[in-house]
Order: C-alpha cells, then sequence, then structure tokens
C-alpha cells in the first residue's frame, strides 16, 4: 500500500494515459518527513503516519503506551481491520538483526527522528555536482558511499 | 547457445516437472540479497538507501541456505549491495554450487579482480558484471568516473582465470540505442558468456523519481535496440522476454517469478516493490494478494514495469506453456537476427527525449559508416 499523496503523479497520469502509451513514466511524489511528529488523534491518523514510516528511508522513534521506545529501521507493517489486530515491525538501531513488534494500538507517538537516507541523491544533484566539479578541474570524480561508522 | 545445455536442460526440467504438478504459481530464480551496502553510490539507487545500522547487517551462510532449500529454484541470483563486500560471500557461494543451484553474482566488480581467488570456476557460478552502457555513460549511471574501466577490467580477469562471466545493463530514460548496441559489441569482444538488458526499474523507494522510462518509449527503445541483430551477440534471457521487450508480445507480470529474500525476510510482492516482508516462502505466497499486482491489475506502482523480474518467468511460462509457445521461442532462437527497417529507422534518428538528464551520452547511428564505432561523447544539452 502507499498512501494516495505518495501516488498522486501516478494517477494523474494514469488517469488520462493508458500505461502502454506512456513515454515517461511519473515518479513518486516525495514529502519531507525528516523530524516530523505526527499527531495522532484518531485510528486513521495513526494508519496514515504508520504507512508513511513505513515507506520512510530513515530511523523512526516509536513510543509505547506504557512509556518505552523503540527506536529502528520500520522495515514492515500488517495493517489489519482493527488496530488491534495490526503490527509494525522494527529492527532497533541498538540491537542488529532483532526484529521487534509494536502494535498498532500501542503506540502513544511517533516521531521521524533518523536522517532521510534517501533525500537530495536525484540524478540532476549528481548532475550538477559533476558539471561543478568538472568546471574546477577535478578529476575522477565521483559520489563516495557514506561512511557506516 | 547462451547458457550452457546442463542450465538450459536444468530449468526446462524444473518447469516441466513443476506443470506436470499442476503448480500454477513457481518461482523462477531467487533473489538472494545477502547486505543492502555497496562501495557506489548510484544517484537514485533504490536498494542502497538504508540507516547505517540496516546497511552493516548481512545474512549469514545458513540464512542463505535456508533462503534457497525453501524456495527450491534452480537458480540463484545474488544482487545486494555489492555482494562481494559480504566477508562469507565465497562460503556461500561454494554452499549453493554444492547444492547444484546455478549461480547469478551480480557484481558491480570493483572488487572482482581483488577477491577472484577465493572462488572456483565452477559451471554452477557466473559471475554477472553490472555495465550500464559504454564508458561514459556506465560511468554517468555508476556517479563514478573510472568506473567502467575497473569493471571492465573485472570481466577480462574473471574471463581469462576460466569463470562464467555475463553482464547486466539497465537502461533509464536518456539511454541511447545506438550507444547501446556499440555497448553489445564492446562487450562480446571482452568475451562475456552472455548479456542481459532490462528497462530501469520504477522502485517506488528510489530517491530519484524523474527517469523512468514508460511503456511506450521502452518498447520503441528496445525494438530499435534489439532489432537487426548482430549474430555475435548472445543474450541471456527468455526469447519471449526479449520479444515482450520489443513490443513484438503481451505479456502479464509473474510477481512470485523471482522472490527475493533479504535480512528483512521474503519480500512483498516481488523483487521491486515492497509492500513487506513473510517470514516463510510459504507465508510469501500464501498471503500476498497476487491479483493486486502486475500492469493488468491497474496498480499504478506496476503501471510502466517491464523489468526482467516480473516477465523473465513469463516468457519461460509462454514457451512451456503449449506448442505454440515451442514453437515461437525455437522459431526465435533459430531466426534472431529480427530484421526490421523501422527500427533501423528509429535508430538513425534517436534523438534524445526531452525528459533526459542534463546530459546525454552520444553516439551516431550505425548507418553512418564512419562514425559507426566512435567512442560516445560525453556533452552538455539543455535541460528542461
Ligand atoms: S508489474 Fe510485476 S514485477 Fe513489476 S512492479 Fe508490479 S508486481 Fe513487481
Amino acid at each position: 500500500m502507499a498512501t494516495e499523496i505518495q501516488e498522486g503523479a501516478k494517477l494523474e497520469q494514469l488517469s488520462h494515459e493508458n500505461p502502454d502509451e506512456i513515454e515517461v513514466a511519473a515518479g513518486r511524489d516525495r514529502e519531507q518527513l525528516e523530524g516530523w511528529i505526527p499527531e495522532l488523534a484518531s485510528d486513521a491518523d495513526v494508519r496514515e503516519a504508520l504507512e508513511k514510516a513505513f515507506d520512510y528511508r530513515g530511523d523512526i522513534t516509536v513510543t509505547r503506551k506504557d512509556g518505552t521506545q523503540v527506536q529502528g529501521y520500520l522495515f514492515d507493517r500488517q495493517s489489519s481491520t482493527t488496530l488491534t489486530d495490526s503490527f509494525i515491525r522494527i529492527m532497533p538501531s541498538n540491537a542488529p538483526g532483532t526484529k521487534i513488534n509494536v502494535g498498532y494500538a500501542d503506540v502513544a507517538a511517533l516521531a521521524f527522528t533518523g536522517r532521510d537516507t534517501a533525500a537530495g541523491k536525484t540524478f540532476e544533484a549528481w548532475v550538477k555536482k559533476y558539471w561543478a566539479k568538472k568546471a574546477a578541474g577535478e578529476q575522477n570524480i565521483q559520489i563516495e558511499p557514506e561512511k557506516l561508522d | 547457445m547462451a547458457v550452457p545445455i546442463s542450465q538450459a536442460w536444468t530449468v526446462a526440467t524444473y518447469v516441466l516437472k513443476q506443470k506436470f504438478m499442476g503448480k500454477k504459481k513457481y518461482p523462477l530464480v531467487l533473489m538472494l540479497e545477502p547486505l543492502f551496502r555497496c562501495n557506489l553510490a548510484c544517484a537514485g539507487c533504490g536498494k542502497i538507501q538504508y540507516p547505517a545500522h540496516i546497511l552493516k547487517a548481512e545474512l549469514s551462510p545458513e540464512e542463505c541456505f535456508k533462503a534457497v532449500d525453501e524456495c527450491g529454484t534452480p537458480m540463484v541470483a545474488i544482487p545486494g549491495g555489492e555482494p562481494l563486500l559480504h566477508p562469507q560471500m565465497p562460503e556461500i557461494v561454494a554452499g549453493l554450487v554444492a547444492r547444484k543451484k546455478y549461480v547469478y553474482m551480480c557484481t558491480n566488480a570493483l572488487l572482482l579482480k581483488e577477491k577472484l581467488h577465493l572462488f572456483k570456476p565452477s559451471k554452477y557460478l557466473s559471475f554477472s558484471v553490472h555495465v550500464d552502457g559504454q564508458r561514459e555513460h556506465h560511468d554517468f549511471s555508476v556517479c563514478r568516473e573510472g568506473g567502467y574501466d575497473i569493471a571492465m577490467e573485472g570481466v577480462r580477469v574473471a574471463v581469462e582465470a576460466g569463470f562464467r562471466v555475463t553482464t547486466n545493463t539497465t537502461l533509464f530514460d536518456g539511454a541511447d540505442p545506438n550507444s547501446v548496441r556499440a555497448h553489445f559489441d564492446e562487450l562480446m569482444v571482452a568475451g562475456v558468456e552472455s548479456m542481459m538488458v532490462s528497462p530501469g526499474y520504477t522502485y517506488d523507494k528510489a530517491p530519484d523519481q524523474k527517469h523512468f522510462l514508460g511503456r511506450a518509449r521502452s518498447k520503441k527503445m528496445f525494438r530499435a535496440i534489439l532489432s537487426n541483430r548482430k549474430s555475435s551477440w548472445r543474450f541471456n534471457a527468455s526469447p519471449m522476454f526479449m520479444e515482450f521487450l520489443m513490443g513484438k508480445k503481451d505479456l502479464t507480470c509473474t510477481p512470485w517469478g523471482m522472490p527475493t529474500f533479504s535480512i528483512f525476510g521474503w519480500q512483498k510482492p516481488c523483487y521491486l516493490l515492497q509492500d513487506g516482508y513473510a517470514d516463510s516462502f510459504k507465508a510469501l505466497m500464501e498471503t500476498v494478494e497476487w491479483q493486486n499486482y502486475g500492469t493488468e491489475s491497474g496498480n499504478p506502482r506496476c503501471a510502466n514495469c517491464m523489468v526482467h523480474s516480473g516477465y523473465e518467468a513469463s516468457g519461460v511460462n509462454y514457451t512451456f506453456g503449449s506448442i505454440k509457445g515451442l514453437l515461437q521461442t525455437a522459431k526465435a532462437i533459430f531466426f534472431s537476427k529480427y530484421e526490421d527497417h523501422g527500427a533501423m529507422k528509429i535508430l538513425n534518428e534517436w534523438k534524445p527525449a526531452h525528459h533526459t538528464p542534463l546530459v546525454q551520452i552520444a553516439a551516431k547511428a550505425e548507418s553512418d559508416p564512419q562514425s559507426a564505432h566512435n567512442a560516445a561523447e560525453l556533452q552538455e544539452v539543455s535541460g528542461d
């Protein structure tokens, strides 16, 4: 699943073009979610926010109703008809390789605390940087993978 | 033959066995992703954008073997991330070869020369080197000047050491079919066994959402590239899938055809989309609502998809689904030139797309003999 906002550009394109006639396919609209703390006033708010958290390429922090917190990467969500039957799955940043389940109904607060690792990494951004470096006479221009430590 | 006869035979008997057993949904290739970290940082890659603790995580050899045994496919592709960064990759590959699985290790080859001695040549092992086009195009695509030369050096060293080496070329909006054809020539000269080519992946989570080929443009481009084929070219793909890319055949997606297993589990539903994870292959097959996927489903995320991971298995299924499929495949194998004057015209008149990135790799069309083998030239063109 994805939210309609995320799929907006594709839905708009498909509303007036047949997939087989599309020359350049619309992508997905990116939202700036880093630092966001959604309001979780209703069940619908909880579902929408967790769907966005599932889509997010950085760590999030979930505060449970008992006050405990889990910080990590939300890699899965299993959404059912009621919040009590639905849960998210997180790989905590401080316990590599483990997977923790948190019920939707147990979520008191959610924060997009980690850096959005996909932000700004477009082809255009690379091309701009490339030409700037080229103009400065640099050789062996490249994007280095980020350091992991 | 683009693949050894023993491999073609293994795959054919596997598919026929599934059909005789009355299985409607069966996988063909397991996409095993033992890690997500990479030594390249291609702009727009949807696979490597994760927090550091996820990029540091990796599957153990035992987890890999369990997944392979659960899934049961005769072929295992190991994409990633960059598999050669996994410290136990030689052990993983050796374990898969011992299971008589045909392994395609997808690598950018930056470390291939250095790590080659850790592997043994085998009919079961092929290095599938990612090369996205001629020098300038590849370098731009992987955001690293000199990347092409290192990758091709890896290819040459592996070929010389007696390994099976194939290549994998992914084309995004802005690709130039003339340059791609020249690229095929270069790969064949380098001694690769066969080549795979596919339109760019529609990763939902890719940071760059602007360079996905639509189906109409994909078909036009692949018709230009794959028609009027040179007899020297060998492809590692089902002939029916290639006809699908060229717009000569309609296929519907087989999302379960190439299931993906990673540190998160079994990815729902396919290699490209991430709609969550199942903890077992059985659970994956039973819990995904498969009718919601594929272009014909109306799912906007599948709308422009023509990729190998969704449609290669469809091509194989088509071949083995009827006598007609077998005959058409035989015809495609034995009369594989695909002469097409219209395609040559497209090739000669191909202009960079309006939506292309700010740079374009230019290669002259093949009808111009003087420039047929000109090196591609990096030139600035005006943006949108
Ligand atoms: S069409 Fe098939 S392979 Fe492509 S994204 Fe959809 S389910 Fe995945």
